[in-house]
This record gives structure tokens, C-alpha cells and sequence, in this order.
């Protein structure tokens, strides 16, 4: 397998082996260095959770967690995840409805529902290091993720709502 | 069951049209508002959540088919120029390029009025010039810039006002300006020489862009004589239509489908030239093609909600408002119609002398299309305005005036009886929520300094009676579970859930019981998923289909049980009868496999009615006058919809309008350079969406009682009211809080600063 | 995006070779990738510095004052407590920029250094003139967004936050590249667009960003920060203002007015800051200082709201600071 290599020299712009982990499973995908992690989840991945909407970093709908933190995949060169550890909303609920997508669900936290992987990578990312946020921790959570049905009340309500539950 | 031919009168976004539609059987009347039902009216959570939060709904954007091709378009860059000459040689010698579709080898396709796809003369910057399908969608934008054409560029106007003007560029023969709307009451130019106080006032609206987040796309495959289309849209039979017209194929070799899909809010209407140019391709090539829009396309060939110039001249007689004169301009860009602003002026209050007028004006810019209650949010924000404005001539309470002219029991446009209006509860209940005692004439301090305290409130008129034709079939399985069939679409509303509720309660079987499929041609036919018309059109034929399938039910259980179908009731899955209660599947496993078939179609409104919808909105804002900053605090939304079927739902909706509503009178608005016709902010950083700090506390209020009048399920839309009276709302809290009234939306900064340094 | 060959180096001398070599640098991507999506740049090889030990992290030694690696996420100046004790004009200022998602992956070099926003600038359509056209296209267009102060031929608004909060620190900036190693004060790393000058920034395309440094004299300085944007947040500032100043015997000294959003460079407003100097923070003094801040303000045909909104938001800072 060829390894991100060490500088100075240059890989591409052909396709390039980049081993990556992805949902914990290590994967090795076959991509040239200008393509997107969300481009590369999508097409070369088959995981189509994360969604194409604006492309350019200001809409959050394709937000992942990358090494655990919430970032925007079309902003991110799937090259640059060599070796980091991505997160999509196909890996949560392996293990049944993981809480923040159950109490999505309870509170009616979507419309169209395109917004909506984005929306609670965004929650699970802020649970992961803010076990009890409040209402304020949960707004900057998730400002940087649109929603254009306007489910946002319900999208705090329910963030909270998982906090409280993870909690118990 | 026998077929019969009906006619009836149907309102759609504004419209009145005589339908003519086919329905089987008898109707049923609605429900009660005692019936005593268990499932509808009640809070259900969606029953299609775990797709949604899993990832797994599969929306078109997420279909990538094997060998599948993929399009990019080549758009004009000048607002109108005529094509002189196009060479694709470079692009089509690119490796991975598959096909270059243009108006010298594009195949004649019938589209929007229109021979073709790819015009001689395009009319705005965005307009397709041209269409490349390549192994990705990488080469094949590459190859987009590899097209070499030649243009002759021609003199444009990319500004309503400008076009409106004498003297202005003409983009038709006829000239920029045509007439689009009238109606005419009383005599208003008596009436305002009776006047006492006239208030004559220009009212200006921004284009709004929809901005769904999937953007318009779809996905063609062509095989065996069959073409199968995914498409992100409102309506998969318009789909259909626009296919079959386009290329000749007949109805029965053309599927079109949509399973989730990521808002349309009334922009995804029929096919687009992107689902033909798929189909096109598709056919040629013999592989699945995929075209989707990027988002800076969307924003200039998508469809947008048409800025407005409108004139308000509104007098009164005493303290009643006595007349009435609207005028409203709208920008068309190169559509071939518009929404009407002045519905709500000819028929919300009860004024005895009207007269309003509306046109149409054609601009170098991509055509409107239906945008959440196209006319009226635009119309409503210069009406209500207009009304603010007089009752602070008049000294009087801006509410209590609007209650003076919301008595009526009848439409004043038609002179129908309303079937049912609780406009004035939705004033009770708003006015007390958001606690109207407190607003002074003049505003008041806000919280901090140089912060003002205002409020506001507008009213809501809408449609949302839902027409014909609509139907639905239910298939009972053995085990006792249903699968419902109807060709409508779940554009993010709840509708799935809804009819599941809708087919459980009448059926007698839980929710999770029940399977909806829905967004297929394949299946039976239903109308668009707009104007606030799905669960009025599409639930009363689903309660018929669920109706028959518990009439075979009950038949078959008597045969099992050996008791009179009169026995017999279903109730939760259980076939219940005298000391007797068994579960579905228990009764109907004694027999072999069978399918229960269901079928109902949805009947005409009633003869002699108007249906209306109402509502008001009430608003807390503050202004922060040195900075221009508007911070809502509150907003009370009360709407009269007739039966609420899923309270959880509804409330969700409501607050979507509002959200949206406010995107659209404080921060949306598309700019265009006017020099070049370009958008310059055609893309989320520089078009303001609201975001979830931007929202206020709401609260959400129904008036609740249903319409038993107006169809068998008691109930009216609800997608297009809470959007129609939040902008005026707003702009009459702003007006009060600081004292300066702001004709113009959106509300920004600039323009309550600008405002502010006029004083 | 045009594709391009793609290198991680492991030290800052292989980073300097690699830029030497017409590598663009590349930190964390939320700018560089913009543009190049954007047709704006398009590189044929971009060195991702994301591996450069030497440029992460942060600290603080007595009397050396801060020093703050280039590769430091925008997130970790925004959440860390002592950073917030140390300099909170800075924390002010992250909260409200952008998202968690673009403050998490965006770095502090990366900040600094991004291009302007201005849409005929990020519109390939637009050939303007910081691009090598002949004119500027929002002076006649839209420019409601644009320079209200100090613009040349480009009226497009240099567009950090952390900039003007960071110069409201005397923060200055350590560089390297080819011809050797330099430290500048932050605010001469950004130049006004103007005569043969096309760019934002002072440093050479072949010169790494190394670290901010900010001198023990400034932290703990009091200074407040206000943003006005389009909407409640994830906007660019339509006017942001930095402001710190010591209170030493009930007067003001040493004040420092910076401000976002209204200049092609983090605007110092020199006469605000001069005429405060010995004077106690009063409404009078506030007011007068805010006055003095646009004094030089030419607006374009859309953008004089902005005048009064820079005024009220230095105001505001400085009596927050009374």
C-alpha cells in the first residue's frame, strides 16, 4: 500500500492508494489528492449520509467527525485524512439508534431531512466532548449547519434532550 | 363501484379553475369534531425517522447507478445575447466525454412553450447554452469550458423598476409590462374622494431564493424501450407530463420516481431541462445519466420568488377603512407567469370598494417560479403595512381595525359563505399570547440601551382546500398490516406519516401497521405537493381506500367469524364484535394469501362554499437604533386550517414558515449587478438563510375545530399559511418600535440605518 | 478544482524548499480550497504543512510574553481559558466567527492570511482588477459590502476577526522563507491593494507563516470586541472593532482601535487612539473617539450605513471598557 509519502516529494495528481479509517473500519481508497473526503464518502464509499449541498464550506450538511471532531468533508481533501479517523452517520447506529438520532426522531428535528446526517453529527461531536451542554453549548454546535425547512427549535430540543439521556 | 365525471370549481396558490375529475363510489362525511378519534389529531412522530436519521433515506442526490454518466451544463454568461456559433470539437475530443448536447444537435424537444431545449437567444445569465454528459462530473465540467461559442450580445435590463420604466430595453415585442391580475368592488374613486384620511405608500420586495438543499436533479435510465427517471421533486406525474411532451414517449414507458427528496418549497413543479437533457442523454448513450445543479446554478435557473414594486392607496370613512387601490408589479425574468400579490387585498377584509391590479415584468434574469404562497406573503407585506399605516393616521388600534373588517361570513370575492372562519378566535388567542396590552402607539424602551420595543401583528388568507383528482389504494395483507399506494410526495411535510395516521384510524389498525409508498407513476395518480393542497386532496381519497379495505375486511371476518358484519368493528388491529376480540392476523390467517384491495378517490369541494384558510401572526421585536439591529423576541402564530391531523407535525410546520417568513423580511435578497445582469451572491455565504441562532421563541397555536364542510377528514393545508403573514407582522413591530416605517424587505441593517439617518 | 500534486512535509526547511520549488502552502484548506474550487487559484502542487511540529501549539513564558504556532486551530484560541484570561478581545472575536466546523479545521496562520471575500473577486465571471483586470467591478455594482476607508483600487474589506483583535494586542507575526527569516508587526503584514501591488499580504509566496507573537505588555490589557453581521451569526463582519486600552490613574493610555470589515487592511483608526491618549473614558471622550474613527470614511454608493455603524460599535467598545 502506498503511504501518504514522506517529503518532499510529490504524489498525483493521478490517483493515489490513501489508507484512512472510516465508521472504525480501515479502508484504502484510490483517489487523486484534489478530491474531497465528502466526494470520496460518497462515490468511492457508497455512504451517501453526507450530503452535496453547497460544496464550499457554508452549509454544514456534509459535516463528519474527523478524529472526533466535527468538520466539513467538502472542505477537506480526503488525502489530508491519511491515517485520521473519519465518522459519518452510517457508523452511529450499528448497535441500534444511537440517542441523539432516537431523539431526533421523538422531536420531530427535520423536515426535508436533507440537513439532517449533518445536523446530528454536529450533536453527537458536541456530546462527545460536552457531556451536559445547555441551550447555549447546543447553539454553537450546530450554527454552522443550515436548515432551510427551518427545524431548528426542534433540533435544540432534541440535542438536549440526548445530553439529558447519555447523562443518565 | 361505478365511475362518475364531476366538475368542480378548485383554488390553486391563488387561482380559481373549473376541474373536471372522475371519483368512484360515494363520499363519506368528515368526522366530528366529537367522533372520538384515536390516532388523528393525535402527536405521532414520523414513521419513515430511522431513515431519516440513519442516513439511509435514499433522497435522488444519493442515487449513483453502474456506468452511470454525469452532466454539466454550459450557461450563458451574458444576460441576453443570440448564439451565433457553437463548436464543441475541443470539449467532445476531451478523454471521458461521452456526449455534447446544443442547439445545432440537440433533438427537438417540445419544453415550457418552447420548440427547444437550447435556445437561438439566450435571456439571462445562467441561460443553458449547452449540455456535456462524461464519465464524472469533473470531466465533464471541464469539458464545459472547452465549448467555444460565439455570441452577439444584445441590450438587456436586469431590474424590475428598470424594465417597468418608459423608454426601458424591450424584451418582447409587446413590450416588458403585461397585465396579470384584476378585480374590481364598489367604486373606489367615490370611495376615496368620501375618505377622510388617505395613506398612499410604495411597498418593495426582494427576489427570494428557495435555496432547498438538494438542489434540482435527476437521474435518467433508459432501457428496453423504458425510461426510468429519479427525480427531486413536488409532483412525479408533472415529471411524467413534461417528458412525454418533451420526447414523445408514451405514458407507459416512462417511471418517474421520488422517494425522500430535500425541499422544494414549490420550486420543483415539473420536469426541468435537466431531467429532458438526462433522458435525452440517457437514451442516446444507453446509460444512466445523473444531471444535478450545482448550488450557484440553482440560484440563477432554479426559480425564485419574484421581487415586487406594489402601490397601496387605502382610505377611510370614520374609522372603517373605506377603499381601497392596489397596484403591484412583479418580476417575471423570463417567466411566463406570475403569482398575484393582490389576493390577499381583494378578498382578506371585509372593504366595500376595491381595486387592484397586478402585471407581469419580463427582465434579463432567470423565471420566477412558485415560491411557499407565491403572491401573497409579497401582497400581505405591502397590505398589512398599509393598514398599520392608517390606523396610526386614524389614532386607532391596528388590531382593533383589523377586527372591524373581519366580521364577514362571506368571501367578498366570490360572495360564497365561507365553509368555516375563525379569523377573529386567531386574533383572541394571538392577541393575548403575545400580550398586545402592551404595545404603545409610539413603542417603547427596549432592554438595554438605545434598544426600542415594538409589536406588530398581520393577518393570514390563504386556500388550502385541496382538489380532485387524487386517489389511493390500501393492500390489507393477511398478518393484518397495509401498505398504502398514492403517487403523491413526501417534501419534507409529514405526508407519509399523515396518511398512515389517516389509513390507521379509519382502517382500525396501529401506524407502524401501515406501509406508505408514495413518489411513483406507477402508482395512482395524485396532485402536486403544493399549495398547502396534499392532505386536503390526497387524505380524503386515502380515508375512501382505507374505508373499502375495512368494508372487504369486515365482509371477510364475518364469513370467519360466522357474525353479521354489523357485528363487527376494527379497532387497533383487533376485529372486535360481541365479547369477541381477535386480532387481524388471526382471523385472516385461516385463509390462503389474499390481498385486500382498497380503493378511493378524492370527491369535489362542496357546491356553493368558499374554503378558505386563515390565521394572524403577532411579533415582539426589538431595534437597536444606533447599530439597525432587529432582534425578535417573540412570535405567535395562530392558524384555522380546519382539523389538525398530527399536532407534532403541524407545529413543526408552522415554525418552518415562520423561520422562513423571517429569512425573507430581515435578511434574503439576491443581488444582481446590474451593469453585467450577474447574481452576485448566488451561493449560502452571500445569500442569507436564516441560521439557528436567528430564531425567536414561538409559540404555535391552532384554532382547531374541523371543517366538516369542506371534505371527508375535516381538514385544510398548512404548508403556505405560516409564511404569509410573519414579513408584515415584522415590519409592523419594526415600524412601532422605532417609529419609522420600513417599506422595503428585507430589513436589513443598512436599511434601518439608511431609515433612521433620514429622520 | 484543478488536480494537483500533493506533498506533506515533515520540516519547516522541507516546506520552505517545497514553496521555493511554487508549491502553494496549504494549512487547513478552508480558504485555499474556496479559491481553487472558485477558479480563483489553481496550483499544480500544494504543500499541506498540516505535519509541521514546530508550528502547533501555544505558550506563554514570563516576560516573553505569547506565542501562538501558526498550525494552532482557531477553536483552541476560542475555547482555552487562559487564552481568554490572557487576551479575551481574542476570544470575543472566534466566537462568532464562522462555525465550530470551519474554527476547528481553520488555523491561526490560516486566518491571517485568507483572501477577501468580495463576490466579484471569488466570481470567476468578474475579471477585476486585484485579479489583473482593468477595474474594479463592485464601485460600480454592488458594493454594499465593500471599503468605506483607505481603498485604492480595490475597495474589497480585508475580512479576519482575529486580526484586528490580535493587532489590538501589538502582535506581530514571525516569517521564513528562501532569503531567511523575519518578524513583522502584524499590521504590516497586511498592504493595501494599490498601483503594482495586487494582493492582501505582505508576505512572499515562498514565505511560511511561522507563529503570532503577542509581548507580555500587552496581555492582560482590557479590551472589548463587537461585531455587526447580516444575520445573528456565520456571517463576515459588515463592521467589527477591537479595542483595547490600559486605565492607568483613571485615564486612558495606549489605546488601540482596530477595525474589520470597513478597510482593504484591519483598519487602525490613529486619531481615535491619539485623542484618547491621557483622557479619562468618558461619554464625551467615547463618543469623541468614535467620531475621529471615520473621520477619513468616503463611502460608496451603497455602503455609507456602514459609517455609523463603525462609530457606534467603537463606542460602544470603549465605554464597555470605561
Amino acid at each position: 500500500m502506498v503511504r501518504v509519502p514522506k517529503a518532499p516529494s510529490f504524489v498525483g495528481p493521478g490517483a493515489i492508494d490513501v489508507a484512512l479509517e472510516v465508521n472504525g473500519e480501515a479502508v484504502t481508497v484510490h483517489v487523486p489528492p484534489h478530491r474531497t473526503l465528502l466526494d470520496t464518502l460518497r462515490e468511492t464509499l457508497g455512504l451517501t449520509g453526507a450530503k452535496r449541498v453547497c460544496d464550499e464550506g457554508t452549509c454544514g450538511a456534509c459535516t463528519v467527525l474527523i478524529d472526533g471532531k466535527p468538520a466539513y468533508s467538502c472542505m477537506t481533501l480526503a488525502v489530508a485524512c491519511a491515517d485520521r479517523r473519519v465518522e459519518t452517520v452510517e457508523g452511529l447506529s450499528t448497535d441500534g439508534l444511537h440517542p441523539v438520532q432516537q431523539a431526533f426522531i421523538d422531536h420531530d428535528a427535520y423536515q426535508c431531512g436533507f440537513c439532517t446526517p449533518g445536523q446530528i453529527m454536529s450533536c453527537v461531536g458536541l456530546l462527545r466532548q460536552n457531556a451536559s451542554p445547555d441551550t447555549e453549548d447546543v447553539l454553537r454546535a450546530v450554527s454552522g449547519n443550515l436548515c432551510r425547512c427551518g427545524a431548528y427549535p426542534n433540533i435544540v430540543a432534541a440535542a438536549l434532550a440526548a445530553a439529558k439521556k447519555t447523562k443518565r | 363501484m361505478s365511475i362518475k365525471v364531476v366538475r368542480t370549481k378548485s383554488e390553486f396558490e391563488g387561482t380559481i379553475s373549473e376541474e373536471t375529475a372522475l371519483v368512484e363510489g360515494t363520499d363519506l362525511r368528515s368526522w366530528a369534531d366529537d367522533a372520538g378519534l384515536t390516532i388523528v389529531g393525535k402527536r405521532h412522530p414520523r414513521i419513515d425517522g430511522i431513515a431519516r436519521v440513519t442516513g439511509r433515506a435514499m433522497f435522488t442526490q444519493d442515487l449513483y447507478l453502474p456506468g452511470m454518466l454525469h452532466v454539466r451544463m454550459l450557461r450563458s454568461p451574458y444576460p441576453r445575447a443570440r448564439v451565433r456559433k457553437i463548436d464543441a470539437r475541443r470539449a467532445e475530443a476531451l478523454p471521458g466525454v461521452r456526449g455534447v448536447l446544443h442547439r445545432s444537435n440537440a433533438p427537438k424537444a417540445a419544453f415550457r412553450g418552447e420548440e427547444t431545449i437550447f435556445r437561438d437567444e439566450v435571456r439571462f445569465v445562467g441561460d443553458e447554452v449547452a449540455a456535456v454528459a462524461a464519465d464524472t462530473e469533473e470531466i465533464a465540467a471541464e469539458a464545459v469550458r472547452l465549448i467555444d461559442v460565439e455570441y452577439e450580445v444584445l441590450p438587456f435590463v436586469a431590474d424590475l423598476e428598470e424594465a417597468m420604466a418608459e423608454g426601458a430595453t424591450k424584451l418582447a415585442d409587446a413590450g416588458n409590462v403585461s397585465d396579470s391580475g384584476k378585480h374590481d368592488r364598489g367604486d373606489v374613486k367615490r370611495a376615496f374622494a368620501e375618505s377622510k384620511v388617505v395613506v398612499e405608500a410604495i411597498y418593495r420586495t426582494s427576489t427570494q431564493l428557495h435555496n432547498s438543499l438538494e438542489t434540482h436533479g435527476a437521474v435518467a435510465r433508459w432501457d428496453g424501450g423504458e425510461l426510468t427517471v429519479w427525480e427531486s421533486t413536488q409532483h412525479v406525474f408533472g415529471v411524467r407530463a413534461g417528458i412525454q411532451a418533451a420526447l414523445k414517449i408514451p405514458y407507459k414507458d416512462i417511471r418517474v420516481l421520488c422517494d425522500y427528496m430535500g425541499g422544494g418549497f414549490g420550486s420543483k413543479g415539473g420536469a426541468g431541462k435537466y431531467t429532458i437533457v438526462a433522458a435525452i442523454f440517457a437514451r442516446q448513450l444507453g446509460k444512466p445519466v445523473r444531471c444535478f445543479l450545482t448550488r450557484d446554478e440553482e440560484n440563477l435557473a432554479a426559480g425564485n420568488r419574484s421581487a415586487t414594486y406594489q402601490t397601496v392607496k387605502i382610505g377611510a370613512k370614520g374609522k372603517k377603512i373605506h377603499a381601497i387601490e392596489h397596484l403591484s408589479w412583479s418580476n417575471a425574468g423570463q417567466g411566463r407567469w406570475v403569482a398575484d400579490p393582490t389576493g390577499p387585498t381583494n378578498g382578506l377584509y371585509d372593504i366595500a370598494n376595491v381595486r387592484s391590479r397586478s402585471y407581469k415584468v419580463l427582465t434579463s434574469l432567470g423565471a420566477l417560479a412558485s415560491f411557499r404562497a407565491p403572491g401573497y406573503v409579497e401582497g400581505t407585506f405591502a397590505l398589512d403595512q398599509a393598514i398599520d399605516e392608517l390606523a396610526l393616521q386614524l389614532g386607532e388600534d391596528p388590531l382593533a381595525l383589523r377586527r372591524s373588517h373581519a366580521k364577514q361570513t362571506t368571501d367578498p370575492v366570490t360572495g360564497l359563505r365561507y365553509s368555516l372562519k375563525r379569523l377573529l378566535r386567531c386574533y383572541d388567542i394571538g392577541e393575548k399570547e403575545i400580550g398586545w396590552h402592551r404595545r404603545k402607539p409610539e413603542g417603547a424602551r427596549g432592554s438595554a440601551p438605545y434598544r426600542r420595543r415594538g409589536y406588530g401583528m398581520a393577518s393570514q388568507l390563504w386556500g388550502g382546500s385541496g382538489l380532485p383528482p387524487a386517489y389511493a389504494t390500501v393492500h390489507l395483507n393477511p398478518d393484518g398490516t397495509a401498505v398504502l399506494r398514492c403517487g403523491t410526495q413526501d417534501i419534507g411535510t409529514g405526508t407519509r406519516t399523515v396518511l398512515a395516521q389517516l389509513v390507521a384510524e379509519e382502517l382500525g389498525l396501529e401506524v407502524d401497521a401501515v406501509r406508505v409508498e408514495l413518489g411513483d407513476t406507477n402508482s395512482q395518480y395524485a396532485p402536486i405537493s403544493a399549495g398547502s393542497l396534499t392532505v386536503a386532496s390526497v387524505g380524503p381519497a386515502v380515508r375512501l381506500a382505507a374505508k373499502d379495505a375495512r368494508c372487504q375486511l369486515l365482509e371477510a371476518a364475518s364469513g370467519l367469524l360466522e357474525m353479521g358484519t354489523s357485528e363487527l368493528r376494527v379497532q387497533h388491529g383487533q376485529i372486535i364484535g360481541q365479547g369477541h376480540r381477535t386480532s387481524i392476523g388471526e382471523v385472516l390467517g385461516q385463509v390462503e394469501n389474499f390481498t385486500v384491495i382498497g380503493k378511493g378517490s378524492r370527491f369535489p369541494n362542496p357546491e356553493g362554499l368558499s374554503l378558505k384558510t386563515f390565521g394572524a401572526h403577532f411579533a415582539q421585536v426589538e431595534v437597536d437604533v444606533r447599530t439597525g439591529e432587529i432582534f425578535v423576541e417573540h412570535v405567535v402564530a395562530v392558524h384555522d386550517i380546519g382539523r389538525v391531523i398530527n399536532p407534532l407535525l403541524a407545529t413543526s410546520q408552522v415554525e418552518g414558515g415562520i423561520i422562513q417568513g423571517l429569512g425573507f423580511v430581515l435578511s434574503e435578497e439576491r443581488i444582481v449587478d446590474r451593469p453585467t445582469g450577474h447574481v452576485v451572491n448566488g451561493n449560502l455565504e452571500g445569500y442569507k438563510i436564516p441560521t439557528v441562532r436567528d430564531i425567536p421563541r414561538m409559540t404555535v397555536r391552532f384554532t382547531e375545530d374541523a371543517d366538516v364542510k369542506a371534505n371527508n377528514i375535516g381538514a385544510k393545508g398548512l404548508g403556505e399559511p405560516p409564511i404569509i403573514p410573519l414579513p408584515a407582522a415584522i415590519a409592523n413591530a419594526v415600524a412601532n418600535a422605532i417609529g419609522v416605517r420600513i417599506r422595503t424587505a428585507p430589513i436589513t441593517r443598512q436599511r434601518v440605518l439608511e431609515a433612521l439617518s433620514l429622520q | 478544482m484543478k488536480p494537483f500534486a500533493y506533498a506533506r512535509p515533515k520540516a519547516v526547511s522541507e516546506a520552505v524548499d517545497l514553496a521555493r520549488g511554487g508549491a502553494t502552502i496549504m494549512a487547513g484548506g478552508t480558504d485555499l480550497l474556496g479559491l481553487m474550487k472558485d477558479g480563483i487559484a489553481a496550483p499544480e502542487r500544494v504543500a499541506d504543512i498540516r505535519d509541521l511540529d514546530a508550528l502547533k501549539g501555544w505558550s506563554r513564558s514570563k516576560g516573553k510574553g505569547l506565542r501562538i504556532g501558526a498550525l494552532v486551530p482557531l477553536v483552541e484560541l476560542e475555547t482555552s481559558a487562559e487564552l481568554a484570561r490572557s487576551m479575551p478581545i481574542v476570544h470575543e472575536a472566534l466566537a462568532p466567527a464562522a462555525t465550530v466546523q470551519l474554527r476547528t479545521m481553520g488555523t491561526v496562520g490560516g486566518n491571517l492570511l485568507q483572501r477577501n471575500r468580495c463576490s466579484y473577486f471569488r466570481d470567476e465571471a468578474f475579471p477585476c482588477w486585484l485579479k489583473g483586470g482593468l477595474r474594479c467591478f463592485a464601485i460600480e455594482g454592488d458594493s454594499r459590502l465593500h471599503a468605506v476607508v483607505g481603498a485604492e483600487e480595490c475597495v474589497a474589506v480585508a475580512p479576519s476577526d482575529l486580526a484586528p483583535a490580535l493587532i489590538a494586542y501589538d502582535a506581530s507575526v514571525a516569517l521564513t522563507g528562501p532569503r531567511g527569516s523575519r518578524t513583522l508587526p502584524l499590521a504590516d503584514l497586511y498592504v493595501t491593494p494599490h498601483g503594482r501591488v495586487r494582493r492582501e499580504h505582505a508576505i512572499a509566496p515562498d514565505e511560511l507563516l511561522l507563529e503570532v507573537r503577542v509581548p507580555e505588555n500587552a496581555l492582560g490589557r482590557r479590551g472589548a470586541f463587537e461585531k455587526a453581521m447580516e444575520r445573528k451569526t456565520w456571517s463576515f463582519a459588515l463592521v467589527s472593532v477591537a479595542v483595547s486600552v490600559k486605565v492607568i490613574g483613571g485615564v486612558a493610555r495606549d489605546a488601540r482601535i482596530v477595525l474589520g470589515g470597513v478597510a482593504p487592511v484591519p483598519w487602525r483608526a490613529r486619531d481615535a487612539e491619539k485623542l484618547l491618549e491621557g483622557r479619562a473614558l468618558d461619554d464625551a471622550a467615547c463618543q469623541a473617539a468614535a467620531d475621529a474613527a471615520m473621520d477619513k470614511a468616503e463611502p460608496l454608493k451603497d455602503n455609507g450605513y456602514k459609517v455609523p455603524l463603525a462609530r457606534e460599535l467603537v463606542r460602544r467598545n470603549l465605554q464597555r471598557l470605561a
